[in-house]
């Protein structure tokens, strides 16, 4: 049973793929009817599917695909011209075969009550017959096609084997062994009758252990004949698996642990490299740390190879999303009575299964809105002067780390400023908004919900619904849609989508203490600002970048993180886009490009506004994943209700006498830390102590400390430690830290300098040289 | 032993099924948030663990400190004083996490201090006071030591809620 089922699913496997190479051929024959290769190949399909069919007893299938395939023998021993109406028929009759394959699949039988094949199957005859067309759609007995009748297992020697075309071997085959099959179970009957009893249980016993197939071989009286036509069905058989051996089949379920298990490598070469960053500063110059380079370049190439390869095992090409469409858009132009051509390129570009999955609706809204709204009716494109025939481009190709499909067209185009009439009509945008904007932004905004330029809505599009809904299909995989559109010459929309959505090139970014990563497919540009490059329009703050006028807001805003960092002179900001808005965030600083695993936050967690997961880094910390759609929703709530100027202002706390600066010494000697206090009275500036590092880091956290003096020989925790906790928070990132220490020789000081401190000061000092010092780093 | 005592034991053990059961036991490890001690059953305990450092996360109510790295996975961290509306104290060296699988997810708990792992029958605990403030259902009964402590049971799987985390979730 099991095994049957097995079989079934293969069936159902490679009809479904046979099928869809059969539509498109079907449309490519349309277009040149005399290929005669093409013909022949659409004949195999049709007689293939209809041979395992049958062999599965699915009859319904097996009656329509004899009919189809009659129509095709016809056509390709040249009897018959494939016209429009024909091919709708055959058509017709494909999607009968797709729904009455559907049904095997849900329900493993072919008896669905709503499929009636009966008028298809007359109007094939109909076609076999010349009267298709003609009112008398008689339904008369099919003959021209494989003379199967005449041939019998009485007669099989009389046929030069040989010379026959495998197809045609192959359904002579079929019949032969349907009618010894037949013969066999007579002779079961008859052998009921005159066997022992006993024989005849063992006899039953094998044969219900076994397939259909197999049964023939262990029948008694086997005609010499059907043995050898067995042996010949074998062999074309044999013959035609060892060419598709070439592939397995694969549980994607596998593949996805096989990812997961890349992307914990993935974070242990991060780990490596951060590791061997450190090992280098701190050894420098010493051997072993070539040897060390070797080998983490070398895991690092070949857990960057091992990763794309797997990547590659969950790629599918991209054709299996476009066979689809020429069909849709010969269906789509026949039924508006338009002509168009269909033109597909890159269909071998390969995406991660997961999007292929995802991107397939969008791209149906948008062909089908490309041959409803883009192209003309063929009277309206002669009069402007072009060909009858409209073209729409269907494009796939790479580039950088992202996938791009192209859909354009030679139609009428947009025109910017209808559009914008159009959305002020509708209460989209307000007058004012469609002032401010550019022809770019104008484009866009057909993928606002509730937008329709159709001026009558047809069943093919023109719900206003199509486009929102691509525009959160392509949000969900983090891509990015560019519209560009001239009147009278066509539309061309441009789909950029990540090639795949496990691991992914971030951006990390710092805003205020917190570390968040960017998915760089979502990242357009990071630019340098100062506080004058922004300007505040109808009280929202926004940046000029070139020719656009972007919204602005700061990210600490958008996650309600308190502020802690004093504002620089300069402002880093990240232009994001997604789908078909961009918007800068301001962040603090960055950190760089990384490759990051995503985590799901889990169950408690996930769905947190703005996040999408965590990452791990190599120092082992977690980082938060940005989910971009989601932030641009926030940064939008935020742009709208804060001023980026205000935002600044915040943190900005201002120092006036010296006494609101405060100076922390760290020393464990009661004595060295009394030296230093009466050093700095002069000063005027607060001064505060701690005995160790420990007690020291402590302090900091509580008073707001603009300057420490640090010894380094201290129990519980030395100087260099210390300063190298304290660097760990971007916060203390700028705290002047001031080594003042007896240990005076070269390597102290570079230890010094490589734990982060940024003076130096060696005992004995005077008091005149440590206030210089401490001055200075204060900027008093 | 001699083999007549073993036997007449196992005997004892067949016959007097009743009292065995009201002997039953509850295993349990005690900790101390703010000043009172807890306790959660032993077998809802994944692993204890010594604090480690922890990554924010925006949106969350304040007794969600964020989300660390246990050994490859990221694990929410719950600080049971804020839960509890004890003010906050620093973290120290009897400082621990403890990771509890809550509906099939590892989530981990900062506690104060840990106390020790306990015994208790289940006829000495009691369901829980009605001046207890059990809102939330956390609380599934109070034990009574020998020593005559009084230690509050949690109901672990109630100790977080998700819709409580993260409102309007779609």
């Amino acid at each position: 049973m099991d095994d049957l089922m097995e079989l079934l699913d293969d069936f159902l496997v490679e009809a479904f793929e046979m099928i869809e190479e059969m539509d498109q051929d079907l449309i490519e024959l349309e277009n040149n009817p005399d290929d005669l290769e093409l013909i022949n190949k659409i004949f195999r399909v049709a007689h293939t599917i209809k041979g395992s069919g049958s062999f599965l007893n699915f009859d319904k299938l097996t009656h329509l695909t004899h009919h189809m395939e009659a129509v095709l023998d016809k056509a390709r021993r040249g009897e018959l011209k494939i016209t429009s109406e024909i091919m709708d028929v055959i058509l017709e009759s494909v999607d009968a075969m797709k729904a009455i394959l559907e049904y095997i699949r849900d329900y493993k039988n072919d008896e669905s009550p709503d499929i009636d094949i009966e008028p298809i199957v007359k109007k094939l005859d109909a076609i076999v017959n010349g009267t298709f067309g003609s009112d008398e759609g008689e339904t008369q007995e099919d003959k021209s096609s494989v003379n199967l009748d005449e041939i019998s297992i009485e007669n099989v020697d009389e046929l030069d084997l040989d010379n026959l075309p495998p197809e045609e071997l192959d359904a002579i085959l079929d019949k032969l062994v349907e009618e010894v099959n037949k013969n066999d179970t007579e002779n079961e009957k008859n052998e009921e009758e005159n066997e022992k009893k006993e024989e005849q249980k063992e006899h039953t016993q094998a044969e219900s252990d076994n397939k259909p197939v197999v049964k023939e071989e262990k029948k008694e009286p086997v005609k010499s004949e059907k043995k050898n036509l067995q042996q010949a069905k074998k062999d074309i058989k044999k013959q035609i698996a060892s060419v598709k051996e070439q592939t397995i089949r694969v549980d994607v379920k596998r593949l996805d642990q096989l990812m997961n298990l890349i992307g914990e490598l993935v974070l242990a070469k991060n780990r490596l490299i951060k590791i061997y960053n450190d090992v280098e500063e701190r050894y420098e110059g010493e051997k072993f740390l070539e040897e060390l380079n070797q080998v983490v370049s070398s895991i690092s190439i070949v857990t960057t190879d091992l990763q794309i390869a797997v990547m590659k095992t969950r790629m599918l090409p991209i054709g299996k999303v476009f066979n689809k469409f020429p069909r849709l858009v010969r269906d789509l132009s026949r039924e508006l009575g338009k002509k168009v051509r269909l033109i597909i390129e890159g269909e071998d570009t390969e995406l991660d299964k997961s999007i292929i999955e995802e991107i397939g609706d969008p791209l149906v809204h948008m062909i089908r809105n490309a041959v409803d709204h883009g192209i003309e009716p063929p009277e309206e494109r002669i009069k402007k002067g072009k060909p009858e025939e409209g073209t729409i481009w269907l494009k796939a190709y790479n580039e950088g780390n992202m996938i791009v499909i192209e859909i354009k067209d030679d139609g009428r185009g947009m025109d910017p400023e209808k559009l914008k009439q159009k959305a002020i009509e509708k209460g989209i945008i307000t007058p004012q908004e469609a002032e401010n904007m550019s022809d770019k932004e104008a484009f866009m905004l057909i993928f606002k919900p509730g937008f329709s330029t159709a001026e009558k809505v047809t069943n093919v599009s023109g719900r206003g619904v199509g486009m929102d809904v691509v525009k959160t299909n392509i949000e969900q995989l983090n891509g990015i849609i560019e519209v560009d559109s001239i009147p009278d010459k066509g539309t061309t929309i441009k789909l950029k989508i990540p090639l795949t959505l496990a691991i992914i090139q971030a951006l990390l970014v710092a805003s205020q203490e917190d570390l968040f990563a960017v998915p760089l497919s979502n990242v357009i540009e990071t630019v340098r600002i100062v506080e004058e490059d922004i300007y505040t329009i109808e009280g929202k703050s926004v940046l000029k970048l070139r020719d656009e006028v972007l919204p602005l807001v700061n990210m600490a805003d958008v996650f309600e993180i308190e502020k802690i960092l004093e504002p620089e002179k300069y402002l880093y900001v990240v232009i994001l886009g997604l789908g078909a808005s961009k918007i800068g965030l301001i962040v603090d600083r960055f950190i760089g490009q990384e490759e990051i695993v995503i985590k799901s936050l889990g169950e408690f967690l996930k769905g947190v506004p703005g996040i999408a997961g965590a990452t791990i880094r190599g120092d082992g910390r977690v980082t938060l994943i940005v989910d971009v759609a989601s932030l641009m929703k926030l940064a939008k709530q935020t742009h709208n209700k804060k001023l980026v100027t205000d935002s600044l202002k915040e943190a900005k706390k201002k120092k006036e006498k010296p006494e609101d600066y405060v100076v922390m010494i760290v020393d464990d000697s009661a004595m060295d830390r009394k030296i230093m206090r009466q050093a700095l009275e002069p000063l005027g500036v607060t001064v505060i102590e701690a005995k160790d590092g420990v007690e020291a880091l402590n302090m900091l956290k509580q008073n707001d400390v603009d300057a420490m003096l640090i010894d380094i020989e201290m129990p519980r925790m030395d100087g260099y430690t210390l300063a190298q906790e304290i660097r760990k928070y971007n916060k203390y990132r700028k705290l002047p830290l001031i080594a003042v220490t007896s240990r005076a020789t070269k390597s102290d000081r570079v230890r010094g300098v490589e734990v982060g401190m940024n003076e130096y000061i060696t005992k004995p000092y005077t008091q005149e040289y440590l206030q210089n010092v401490v001055r200075r780093n204060l900027k008093l | 032993m001699g083999l007549g005592d073993i036997v007449k034991q196992q005997q004892k053990a067949l016959t007097e099924p009743e009292e065995n059961k009201s002997e039953e036991v509850v295993q349990l490890v005690g900790f101390v948030v703010g000043d009172e001690e807890f306790a959660v059953p032993i077998l809802s305990i994944q692993e204890i663990i010594k604090p480690i450092e922890w990554t924010k996360v925006p949106f969350v109510p304040d007794y969600v400190l964020g989300v660390f790295n246990l050994r490859g996975n990221v694990l929410p961290l719950i600080d049971l004083r804020k839960k509890f509306n004890v003010p906050s104290d620093e973290i120290d060296e009897n400082t621990r996490f403890i990771v509890m699988k809550i509906k099939g997810e590892d989530v981990a708990f900062v506690i104060d201090k840990l106390t020790s792992a306990l015994r208790i029958p289940k006829k000495n605990i009691l369901p829980p006071p009605d001046t207890y403030n059990n809102e939330d259902d956390i609380i599934e009964g109070v034990g009574r030591m020998d020593d005559g402590r009084i230690i509050t049971i949690l109901k672990v799987d109630n100790l977080i809620k998700r819709e409580e985390i993260v409102p309007n979730r779609d």
